[in-house]
This record gives C-alpha cells, structure tokens and sequence, in this order.
C-alpha cells in the first residue's frame, strides 16, 4: 500500500489523520459529561442546595426575630403543641389575636390575620420544613428527650422570614441518632435559641443521654412505617 | 383410624378439591407464585388490550423525561391552622368517639377513629356489652362506605323516567303540601316502608306520625327477616320475645344452622363468651352444628351434622322426641299428653344419628344447654327449641327473653306497644303491601332506606306495583334500583354522619353521633321522618336529645340549660351507651303446648334426581347493601373463599350426581323462576342441597357492585323466601370463572405425601381426652429434624422483642382481622381480574384447612401473616436491603428500597408477601383518599409489602411511654387484627416480659411455631386446636384423624417420622 501512490479518487474516501483521535476525544467527553451530571445532580440538586436556604414568603411577613429574638416570646407560646404530639403545630389565628386585638391593630400587614379572625377562613402557612411523605417525624419525642430547636430549625430568632437551615437528608437525621450527645440540653433549655453548655458539650450529652435513658434508633421502622 | 400415615389416597389436611385431587392447575398455581406474569401485565381491561413489555418501556420512559422537567423540588404545601381552635383539639392526633352501627336492628357499639376530622378506622367499644371491644366486617368496613364516590350527591325527583337534581328546599316545600293533604285524609293511602330499626328515636317518630294519621300504615322490611324468632316465641310463651343467650354458661350448645359466632346479631358477643369456654384447660364446652351451607359455626364446631335445609326442623322434633320421650323430660314436666305428639319423630328414619347421644348430653348439662335454631326455621321449630331450653331448665341460664321490640316511654324504658305489628313485619308485611299497591289503594310510599325493588322475593312483583303508586319517595345512601324508580330520591346521611340511637337487643340504649358533618347533605331517617310529623322539622340532634331525654326521665320537652341533664347526656356520648334499667325479663314458667305438623317439605325426598334449594345471607355484601364496598367484595369468604361473586354452592356428591365440575354453570329453576349461575364445589356441605347466596347481580349499586355475581332474588318467593325441595338444576354446558383463593399462597410443600404430612404440622390438633393425656403434643406433631444450626449471626432484641399468638382454638374464622388490617394499613383493592391472577393484597390470609373426607371434612382456620421471622429467608436474598431486620426484632419493609425483584417473596415460607404489580392507589378520588390512615405510608407500584405487626402502632405508643418517662404497658400495644378479633384470639406483645400475655401464651404447651424445621424462628407461634367431640358418637373420621390419636407413642410415629 505504502510503495503505491493511492489513487486520488480513493483517497478522498480515507478518513483524515485527525480523526484518529476522535474516539478518545468522544470517550473523554461522555465520561466528563457523566461525571458533569453526577457532581452537577449531587452538588447542586441534592438537598443541601435544593432545600437549606428555602425560604418561601409567607402570607403573613411574621417575623421570627421580631417576636422570639427582641419581644423573647418562647417558642412554645404559639406551637403548643411540640411536647405532646408529633407536629409543632402552626398557631390559629386565634393565638395571633390575643396580642394583636390590642397591638398594631391597623397594620396593614396584619390585614390577612384580621381578616381570618373576622371570617374564620384560615392563613394558609407555606410549610417550610417538608419531609417526606415517607417519613414520620416526632416533634414530642425528640423535645421530650432534650434535642433543642435550634438543633434543626437554626437560629430561627434571627430569622425574619423563616427558611430552612439544615438539608433534612436521612443521613443528616442518622448523624444524630448514631450520636445524640452534642445536640442534648437539659430540657428547661430545649427553646432556649442561644443556650450552650458550661462544659463540654459532649460531656453533658453523655450524661443526660445516661440520665433520661435515650437511645435514638436507627431502625428504618423509627420513621418509616 | 389414621389418615396421616401417608399411605392413605387422601391427605389429611386439604384446602381445596383440586389440591385433594392434586391437579394440574393445582401444580401450576402452586409452581408460579404469581401465576400470571408482568411482562405482558393485564390491566384489568381497563384500556381493553393488554399492555406488553415494549409498550411499558415507551410509557415509561416517556413519564421519566416529563418527571425530570417538573422541578427539582416537590409541589408547595400549604398548612391552614384553625382560626379558631377547637378546645381539645391537637392537629395531627387521632381522636375515637363512641358511636353505634346498627344494621337490620342488630347493634355494634364501636370507637370510631378521627384524624383531623376524618373518621378512618372503626373498633369496636370495649365497655359496650354488645360488642365488648370487637367490630364485625360490616362495622369496620363502614368507613369505605362513607367515602364511597358512588354516594348519592343530592335529593333527585323523577321527571318522564329520569331523575333530575332538586333540593332539599324542594322537597320541604313538596312535603309540607303533600304530607298535609295526606293528614286531612288521617293518612289514608300512604304508607310507609321502613327497615328494620331499633332506634327509639324513629319508633317515637312512627308513633307521633301514626297519631297524625292514624290510617296511614307503616310496613317494615329485612330481606333476612329474623320474624320467625319472634314468632317461634309467641307460640311458646304467648309473648314475641326476643331471646338473650349467654354462651358463657352454656355447656352443651345445639345450633340448627343459627350460625351463632358469626352471621347471628349477637354474633360478637356470642364469640367471645363461646371463647371463653374453649380454653382446654379448663371445662370445655361442647357444640354441636346441624347446617346445610358451612358456616364458620360449622367450623368451630365439635360435631357438624351436614343436614339438607329441609330436613332440619324435622332433626329438631327428633331432638324433642329423644329430650321428652327417651329421656324423661314429659314426666319431668307433667306433659306427658303433649309428648305423645312427638311419638311418630322417635327414631325416625331419617333422624341423624347422633341425636340420642346429643339429647343425653343436653340432659346432663340440665341448665347448661343451649338449643337454637336459625330465623329461617318456621315458628313451630323455634317454639320446638324454646320448649326444650325450658324444660331443660336452661331458660333463665342460658336464654334471657326479653320483650321484643323498640322500648321506649317512661323510666322503665318498656313498652313493647310500640312494635309494628307482626302483619306488617318482614315477608308477610311487605305481601301485603305490594297487594295494595297493585290494586291501587296506596298513593303515597315513603321508603326509609332499604331497596325493595332490589331486594323483596320476585313473586310480589315489587317493581311493578310501585307504578301504581303516584308518590313515592326513596331515602338511601345510592342511587339505587329503588330510588331509580321512584318519584322522589332523597340522599341519606351516613351513621358515621348521623345523630340517632338504637337499642341494643338486651336493652342497652347506644348513642349514634356524627364523626363527621354529611359530605353530601345527607339526612337521616329520623330527620326525614321529623320534616313529616314535626313542624318544623326538627334536626337529628335535637331528635336524639329529646328520646334521649324522654328514655331518662320520662319528660317530652328537653330542658333548657339544665346542667343535669348536659352532664347526662355528654355521659351517655362519651360512653356511647346507656345500660338496661330492667334485668332481663324471664318468660312465665310454663310453656304452651304447641300443636306440631310437618314443616315445609319435612317429607322431601332428596336424592340424586331431587335437590332442595337454601337462601343464605352473605357474609360480605349482607343482603346486598354492601356490594358496593370493594373490601368486602375482595374479602375472600371464610369457608368457599369465594371473592367478587356468589355461586350455586353444593357438595361434591351433588355435582357427581348433576355431573357438573367447578365453575361450570347451571340453569336453577325453583317454583318457575329461573336463573343461571356457576357451580362452587364445596365439601361438607349437605348433599343434594344447593344453596345461593343473596346480595349479588345489583344493577345500581355503583362502580364496584354493579354486575358482580348473580341476582338469587329473582328466585325468591316471598312463601318461601328461605328455599326448599324442589328445584331443578340443569348444567348449561357453559362455564364461567370465579375468583376463588383457596389455592393462593399455599404454602409449599414437596408432592402429595410431603404436603399431606406438612400441613399436619401447620395445623395441629387433636381432642381433648388426647390432649390431657398428652398437654405436650404439638410439640411432637411437628417435623423432626436434626439439632439446627444457624449459618447467621443471631440479632439479640435487648429492650423489646415483640411477638404474637394466634390461638387456633378460638379463631371462628369471621375474617374480621382482614378488614381491620386492610382499614388500618391502607391496602389497596385490586378487582376480580387481579385475584384470579393471585395479586390480592390482604396482608393477613384466612388459610382453611378442610380435614377427612370430602363430604364431611372438619375445616381448620389459620390465620396467616408476615411471622417475623428471626432468621427471615427473605432479608438473606434482597439485593437492595429493602427487607431488613429491627432491633426490636421486627422484618422490616423499607419501601423506598425496594426495586422489585420479589425475590423476597420467592423465598418467604409462608408466601405472607404482596406485591403491587400496579399503582392501584392512583386512580382514587378526593373523598377515598380521606379515608386512608394518615400513619401508614401508601404504597406505589413495583413494591413489595406485608404484615408490619402495625409498627406505626408500636412506634407511637413507644413515644407515648417514653414521653411520659415509663415504660411500654402490656396490652397497649394492640395490632389491628388482634384489637378487633372477637374471641381475642390474637395476642400481641413483648417476649421479653417474662409477664405479658404473649410470653405467657408463647410458653404454653399448646404453643407451635410453623415450619421451624427451617430455622427461620418465627414471631408469631400458634397454640394448637382442642376439639371437645362426645365421646358417645363414635365416628372414625370426627375424631379420629386429628393426628392426637397417630401419636400415642409421643410422635415418633407416622405422622412426624422425617429424620431427615
């Protein structure tokens, strides 16, 4: 072949050199487009990028920090509900009113809880914390055995419009429930926002972990029924 | 003797005649778990063709690119709190009310189960003495009902033939006018058709309308009229009464197809206190069971006489016969005379034989028998067992009587004045109704429920004769046949929507109150009934306060802010009943001598030419009113295990002698009516006796009832509304396939000898006498294997290791655990097409066992669930972890995980796994979807599922304890199935009390676990069947082959031999 001289009309059907590093070029793209995809699903669309930091507007700009952070009102005044059952239920309007009958009574802001207390008809809350339909989450178990808020709802009296803090992936929840001891308080402290233990944080666990008998379980049946 | 030494032609234990026979299609079902496979997955017809893999796959990746463009995050949801707060309102926190189910004048008292306002679960009222914490099928599935999309939406009158949309206001407006007129005529011409009802809210309301218009005629009507019990008592005692029986102190109980445990009104009770004289420790009671169907009676029944229908009163008059003329009693009572009577009934011909040994029995149980015979029976054989009970002295002991009817009036609470008079009861009442409409001298009916076009016997033409009648108006729940054809449809409320009130049949006055407010505008019989006679009408609440008031005190008007009565009232709807002022009356103490003939068709002869025709009601759809409640129609009957059907039920002698199979059809032909419907073959029952089931073939149920099974009305004479000799059955030579699961998820076994010899050991029984001799006996029933050694490492439960029995001699095989499970475990309903594809997805399976020959075997019931196995065989094969073990020892089923491979179920023992081969939760509207249990994850397609032993249940009364800083009570954990089981048959609780009940059971002698030759350590052990057959009726295979007898050298002998 070599000792020929090809024929013109051949040769133009012979691939040129370059393409000769055409496959390696393809097989690099679709591994680095493979790659691309998982870090871009993993990175950006998994929870620690899709939900931390979701912060709908509410119908109502109910401002955490004005309410826990500077009027000190604790948490348990509204979700009264967050030591019996399993959800820390949205206050009715009810609760809103007992205040505000008498304070900022012409806000405007104020109008849709005015106007659900003239009519009844309810706020509809946008949920910011939304697991699952999957999982079934306790609020009363885990107040009960001293996790604070501030554990998983972060620093909600700085907040002015409540948004998501931690990612709520099952793994995050198993962190805990392998080792609780650093997010267990006394419970006389489970609403405080900026408690921290005298000692070691660890320490204490411990020992209120010893103290009130808590062993999180890590059965799937804990949360998956 | 034996029947288990293998060398015998048939096993000992069979679940159907196809396995007996060991068929080819028995093989195949058994060989391919789910027989019809997925890559060509039948939907059901629903789009027509079938669906095949390539056209899955298009689908399927067509619906992931559409799902990859829909976001990143799941839809927005809203949370809308109260404006208002309820008081002791807690979102989120499932709340009971005490209410009552009253069906056809029997009473449940039921805690039912609200989430957020949304009742999802009924249970049965622990405290109250009717239900004593159980609830029957019909109760449980009352929910479904509720949410049923097929409900009427609103009043309708007829125009031309149609019906079109009105309102409430309409008909008020109708009402007023028309009722008006009719009460200036003093209510000649209108009538009124009720059903049956103890409610002393409705018979005050018949009364006060009766004094408006005292011609009017009020007509009352039950398809399963129970008026001959009534009847029977009056010719006994001279009074109607309704008999109270306490099967606690029975001994000696004789049940002539009474079906007393199951289909009676009584039937919860009945169990329990049944039940509690079972336990082989103690005294056992004894009984006996004359049936021509099988009934689940049949099954717990110590000897079952398989009798054809009409040789029944005669089997009755021979126990008299024996009772007073062999045994004394005419003298004992000084009715010598009257005795002679039943002289020619003595050693009859055709008395079954076992009757002299029964009468002796009964004799020395004096006091402590207990002779029923079912509503089917005439008067005279009921005043025949009523008789017997006295003279026997039982009357007193084992039967209360107890003036029949709705008491009301005054603080004695008794006033058996207001019963609608017995010509206008049941079959007799409704003949006469239907003649005065056909000649024209009704104008005016109104129909309080019940669908008579439906449901009265095909002689009195019901249908044609309501053309006469120029108003008519129909309350129901549906749209049904009835309402279809009259002038006026009003939708009625639910009782879950309902206030009201029903007695009880001892007297216990039972509150109705509303779970939740009419979904579409609903109004209740009284409700309806008070827009008539009150003006104006006047709503439930305030109805049932003013009976209620009246029943307390005896004053009409309802006190106005009276703290007493508030706080009496709150009472009576917190307990959700009030008990009996009066003791039980007993009758006077003589007894009338009643004049004896023969019974209809007594002298029938039947034989392989002759056959007799039996009515039965249905445990599923009852009288038809449930057929369009799908878990109902999926629940596999408990002893034909026939879903979505009823068929001609006869024994396999009958077919031999027609020379029909299985599901081939024949033509029935009884006093010139006609109807074809499809052969069920069932052993045990009578031969040459057919009997068909009511409550099928509904043309305007809904979308599930519609068209589902045969319409036996339409062969019913209202002379004899309960069947007799005389039909003629001509096979059709066509065939037609029904939806049986008696062959599902068997459990396996290799070949004939191998499943004859292992089902003895899934089943183990024997008799009582075998059983004191040898306490330990299940034990040496079950296979013998070598010392097991465990290829895994053993997971220690430390702090809960949950465990449950199920106690074989109490299961009366009543199916109402299925129920419970399918309410409470949101369990999809998946058609007639999926269940002869073997995709039910009852988590729980009633497995029967029929047991010796085919024309008479004994039935076993086995409860079947997941067992939780220690060492799961289907946790070793998941590929993906789906199936994990608990620390709590639970097998766990991690739905999220799981991709489908049904692996899992392949190698599962038991065959206690279901698949969702579809979503079948997709298509459900708004209304069903309230009904699901909020605590219970629903599952989607490609999953597997089964029995969690109600872990939401476990979980949340583990929070519960630890909340409170205590530890988990026995029995505060109470599984479904277990809660509602009537005779508590099913304990749930934690095997590392040393003190639960569970662990106390599980360390009985009687306690087995399945198939542990495997090594698989179930959870769940069962405690072996003790029967208490006479030892004076012989009877080779009624006792003998119970393997107790094959074992008299500990079980080394044939019936246990594998050494492996």
């Amino acid at each position: 072949m070599a000792s020929e001289k090809p024929d013109k009309a051949a040769e133009s059907f012979v691939f040129p050199p370059w393409t000769n590093r055409l496959r390696e070029i393809a097989t690099g793209l679709a591994i680095g487009g493979l790659v691309y995809a998982v870090v871009l699903v993993a990175l950006v669309f998994g929870p620690e990028n899709s939900a931390v930091g979701y912060a709908p507007e509410q119908p109502v700009p109910y401002s955490h920090a004005l309410h826990v952070g500077e009027l000190g009102m604790d948490c348990r005044y509204c979700h009264v509900d967050v030591e019996n059952t399993a959800r820390a239920n949205i206050p009715p309007t009810q609760t809103c009113m007992n205040c505000h009958a008498t304070i900022k009574t012409e806000s405007e802001k104020l109008a849709p809880v005015f106007q659900s207390d003239a009519t009844g008809e309810a706020i509809p809350w946008i949920r910011v914390h939304d697991l699952p339909d999957y999982v079934f989450f306790n609020h009363s178990a885990h107040v009960t055995a001293g996790v604070g808020c501030v554990s998983c709802h972060g620093r909600i009296d700085r907040m002015d419009v409540v948004r998501q803090e931690e990612a709520l992936t099952m793994g995050w929840c198993l962190d805990c429930h392998r080792s609780p001891e650093p997010h267990l308080r006394p419970h006389e402290f489970v609403t405080v926002m900026d408690w921290t233990a005298a000692g070691p944080a660890e320490e204490l666990g411990a020992e209120l972990r010893a103290a009130h008998n808590i062993d999180p379980s890590v059965d799937c049946s804990t949360c998956h029924r | 003797m034996s029947r288990s030494d293998g060398t015998n032609k048939h096993p000992a234990y069979w679940r159907s005649l196809e396995e007996l026979a060991d068929s080819e299609a028995f093989r195949a079902q058994l060989a391919a778990e789910f027989p019809a496979e997925a890559d060509v997955a039948d939907d059901g017809g629903a789009t027509g063709g079938g669906l095949n893999r390539r056209r899955f796959l298009q689908l399927m990746s067509a619906s992931i690119a559409m799902a990859g463009l829909s976001g990143c995050r799941w839809p927005e949801e809203t949370i809308v709190p109260f404006s208002e707060r309820p008081a002791g309102y807690e979102p989120g926190v499932p709340r009971q009310f005490a209410t009552t189910f009253e069906l056809a004048g029997a009473v449940t008292g039921a805690l039912v189960t609200s989430y957020d306002g949304r009742p999802i679960k009924v249970e049965g009222n622990p405290e109250h003495p009717g239900s004593l914490g159980a609830a029957g099928c019909f109760a449980q599935a009352s929910v479904l009902e509720l949410y049923d999309p097929d409900r009427s939406r609103g009043v309708a009158r007829s125009a031309s033939g149609r019906l079109t949309d009105a309102s409430w206001d309409d008909f008020a407006t109708f009402a007023a006018e028309h009722f008006a007129a009719s009460a200036e005529r003093r209510g000649r011409g209108f009538a009124v058709l009720s059903e049956g009802t103890r409610s002393p809210s409705v018979a005050d309301l018949r009364e006060r309308l009766l004094v408006a218009m005292p011609d009017a005629r009020w007509y009352e009507y039950e398809a399963l009229s129970r008026e001959n019990e009534l009847a029977g008592a009056e010719a006994a005692f001279g009074q109607p009464y309704r008999s109270i029986l306490h099967l606690d102190r029975a001994h000696t109980i004789v049940d002539f197809a009474a079906d007393l445990l199951h289909g009676h009104p009584e039937a919860l009770r009945h169990a329990r206190q049944f039940a509690a004289g079972r336990d082989p420790d103690h005294e056992m009671n004894r009984l006996y069971v004359f049936e021509a169907g099988y009934s689940p009676t049949g099954a717990m029944a110590d000897h079952r006489i398989p009798l054809p229908q009409v040789k029944l009163p005669l089997a009755v008059k021979c126990l008299a016969a024996e009772l007073f003329l062999t045994l004394g009693l005419a003298q004992r009572t000084g009715s010598e005379s009257w005795a002679e009577l039943l002289r020619p009934y003595l050693q009859h011909a055709e008395c079954p034989e076992q009757i002299p040994a029964l009468a002796r029995d009964l004799l020395q149980h004096r006091g402590h028998g207990l002779i029923v015979a079912g509503p089917q029976f005439d008067a005279q054989t009921q005043a025949l067992c009523h008789i017997c009970n006295h003279a026997l002295g039982n009357t007193g002991t084992t039967v209360e009587l107890m003036p029949a009817g709705v008491t009301v009036g005054g603080s004695n609470r008794a006033d058996s004045a207001s019963v609608v008079p017995a010509g206008r009861r049941g079959f007799a009442g409704l003949r006469e109704l239907a003649a005065d409409m056909q000649q024209g001298r009704v104008d005016t009916l109104l129909i309080l429920g019940g669908n008579p076009i439906y449901a009265a016997p095909a002689d009195l033409e019901f249908a044609q004769a309501l053309t006469r009648v120029k108003t008519s108006v129909h309350l129901a729940t549906h749209r049904n046949e009835t309402s279809l054809a009259c002038t006026w449809h009003l939708p009625r409320a639910h009782a879950l929507e309902s206030w009201g009130d029903a007695f009880a049949l001892d007297g216990t006055l039972s509150a109705v109150q509303p779970l939740v407010a009419p979904l579409w505008g609903g109004r209740s019989v009284a409700e309806v009934l008070s827009m008539i006679t009150d003006t104006p009408g006047q709503s439930g609440h305030d109805i049932t306060r003013r009976t209620f008031n009246r029943l307390d005190t005896g004053q009409d008007e309802v006190p106005v802010d009276s703290p007493a009565f508030e706080e009496r009232w709150r009472r009576f709807l917190h307990d959700g009943y009030l008990s009996a002022a009066d003791p039980p009356t007993t009758a006077s103490d003589s007894w009338r001598e009643i004049r004896l003939s023969a019974a209809a068709d007594e002298g029938a002869h039947l034989d392989a030419q002759h056959f007799e025709l039996v009515f039965c009601a249905d445990a599923k759809v009852h009288d038809g009113r449930f057929a369009n409640n799908a878990w109902l129609q999926e629940l596999p009957d408990s002893v034909t295990k026939l879903t979505w059907d009823n068929a001609a039920l006869m024994s396999p002698a009958t077919a031999d002698a027609l020379g029909v199979a299985q599901n081939e059809m024949v033509r029935l032909d009884y006093q010139g009516r006609q109807l074809e419907l499809p052969v069920n073959i069932l052993p045990g029952h009578a031969s040459f006796s057919i009997s068909v089931a009511l409550g099928y073939g509904r043309t305007a149920a809904g979308r599930v009832g519609n068209g589902v099974g045969f319409d036996t009305y339409r062969l019913r004479g209202s002379d004899a509304p309960w069947g007799g000799a005389g039909v003629t059955v001509t096979p059709t030579g066509t065939t037609y396939e029904l939806a049986s699961t008696q062959d599902h998820h068997a459990i396996d076994s290799r070949g004939f000898q191998e499943r004859e010899r292992r089902v003895g050991a899934l089943i183990r029984q024997t008799d009582v006498e075998h059983y004191r001799e040898h306490p330990d006996f299940a034990a040496h029933l079950g296979t013998h294997h070598p010392e097991l050694v465990s290829m895994w490492t053993e997971r220690e439960s430390t702090e809960h290791r949950w465990g449950m029995t199920i106690d074989l001699n109490t299961c009366i095989g009543c199916n109402a655990c299925l129920v419970a499970c399918q309410a409470e475990n949101n369990i999809p309903v998946v058609g007639k097409e999926q269940v002869l594809n073997n995709r039910e997805m009852q988590w729980l399976r009633l497995d029967r066992y029929f047991h010796g020959e085919p024309d008479a075997p004994e039935v076993a019931y086995q409860p079947m669930a997941c067992p939780h196995c220690e060492m799961a065989p289907c946790e070793q094969v998941c590929p993906v972890a789906a199936t994990v073990h608990s620390d709590e020892g639970l097998n766990v089923m991690v739905y999220n995980r799981c991709v489908g491979t049904r692996y899992c179920s392949n190698n599962c023992p038991f065959k206690v796994r279901r698949f969702n081969f579809f979503n079948y939760q997709k298509d459900l509207t708004e209304t069903q979807k309230m009904g699901y249990n909020p605590e219970v994850t629903v599952r989607g397609r490609g999953v597997m599922e089964k029995c969690t032993y109600c872990v939401q249940r476990i979980q949340n009364a583990k929070i519960k304890a630890k909340n409170e800083g205590r530890s988990v009570q026995d029995g505060e954990i109470l599984p479904a199935c277990g809660q509602t089981c009537p005779t508590e048959a099913i304990v749930f609780g934690d095997l590392n009390d040393p003190d639960s009940r569970v662990a106390k059971l599980q360390a009985r002698q009687r306690a087995y676990r399945l198939l542990e030759y495997l090594n698989i350590k179930p959870r769940t052990a069962y405690l072996a069947r003790i029967r208490n057959p006479n030892p004076e009726i012989a009877g080779g295979d009624a006792h003998g082959g119970h393997g107790g007898h094959d074992h008299d050298d500990h079980g080394h002998g044939s019936g246990g031999g594998d050494h492996g």
